[in-house]
């Protein structure tokens, strides 16, 4: 059995909310470049509580000065909106919680005359190349947490960046 | 629903179990026997669970596999019935009758026994009037990958949906890891699943 680790989805979070901040939204991935921005909702709670204590919604949300409040607060993310773009497919969907759940996931425009099976399996297919670029920026996360520089690079430029004075 | 249309909320599971060589058959027969029925009587509180197909919560009938297994992908619905009572209207019909009662029979007071059966009679009898509230849930499961989307997010309707399918399926459904995302890199998964908190804001993460 595979442990989720909470903290690590968290961390996660806010990690891919600075490097899409940092990169004006760009990530590569694989090899292709990804446009990658948080979207118009996140939502906060205290590492001991699993309600959230804060929720941020609307446009410009992720350079709203209360998110990066709550996160000097002391807050977490819990819920992140995100939205990517690659090749001509854009999703939409918020991800929540130790497993990643998701929520409210808008699927690229996809062709809607075939029949059921048909549509079941666009979506799908749909659904399966976002898990597999969602699993690549995981990696990517991955190895910086794994890596020498998390304590003495990374963890330094998003605390300075949440801080703004950087 | 959104497996074929609209917005799509969904928890990830991967099936720990391989499956049977037969597990046509065996699918088809677990839905039969797992298929949604309804009771003549629900009691308050009480929920009736079981499959439905994906295209109609009413039709449990699984016999045609069309209706249930597309290509690779095994699609259904988990129906949830379950009946409740207004409690306000409840204990103000039953204050009526014991007074009724008490008045009937010159008593102040109406004894405990007395009270109960006035309540269950009145329970019983909105029960017989009420319609159960209704909740579908539908999943996806990728057989030869081994994975099962399931439209819900909240713990209570996953508990309910890991048993049902472990009661019908005889298999085991474990909830996605993040961790599962490095089996290509499996030097990762030991030193990330190691990894203590980071303090980043004001607190520890």
């Amino acid at each position: 059995m595979m442990d989720s680790l909470p903290h690590l989805s968290t961390e996660f979070f806010t990690w891919l909310w600075w490097s899409t901040e940092q990169g004006g939204g760009r990530l590569t991935v694989d090899g292709e470049e990804i446009i990658a921005w948080v979207d118009d909702r996140m939502a906060f709670r205290l590492p001991s509580e699993d309600a959230s204590r804060a929720v941020l919604t609307g446009a410009d949300t992720a350079r709203a000065a209360e998110a990066k409040a709550a996160m000097a607060a002391g807050k977490i993310i819990k819920e992140l909106r995100v939205r990517l773009q690659w090749a001509d497919r854009e999703y939409g969907f918020t991800l929540k919680g130790s497993g990643l759940d998701v929520g409210g996931l808008v699927l690229p425009a996809l062709p809607d005359d075939g029949d059921e099976q048909d549509r079941l399996m666009l979506r799908m297919e749909a659904i399966e190349a976002l898990w597999a670029v969602l699993g690549a920026i995981y990696r990517q996360f991955a190895a910086a947490r794994t890596s020498d520089e998390w304590q003495t690079e990374v963890v330094p430029s998003i605390q300075q960046w949440l801080t703004g004075s950087a | 629903m959104g497996f074929l249309k609209g917005r799509l909320n969904f928890r990830r599971y991967r099936v720990v179990d391989p499956l049977p060589d037969d597990y046509r058959d065996r699918f088809e027969q677990a839905f039969t026997e797992h298929a949604f029925r309804d009771k003549a009587v629900i009691s308050r509180g009480e929920e009736t669970m079981g499959w439905v197909r994906a295209d109609n919560l009413l039709e449990t009938d699984f016999s045609n596999r069309d209706r249930w297994l597309y290509t690779h992908y095994v699609m259904a619905g988990m129906r949830l019935d379950k009946k409740t009572l207004p409690m306000p209207l409840v204990r103000a019909m039953v204050e009526q009758r014991v007074a009724a009662w008490c008045t009937e029979h010159g008593r102040a007071r109406a004894p405990a026994s007395v009270r109960s059966d006035i309540r269950s009679n009145i329970e019983d009898d909105l029960l017989s009037r009420t319609l159960p509230t209704v909740k579908v849930v539908h999943f996806c499961w990728n057989l030869p990958e081994g994975w099962v989307l399931f439209e819900n997010t909240s713990e209570g309707m996953n508990d309910r949906f890991r048993t049902l399918v472990r009661n019908s399926f005889g298999v085991a459904l474990e909830p996605f890891s993040p961790l599962e995302f490095l089996s290509e890199t499996p030097e990762l998964v030991e030193p990330l699943a190691a990894a203590g908190m980071t303090v980043m804001g004001g607190g520890a993460q």
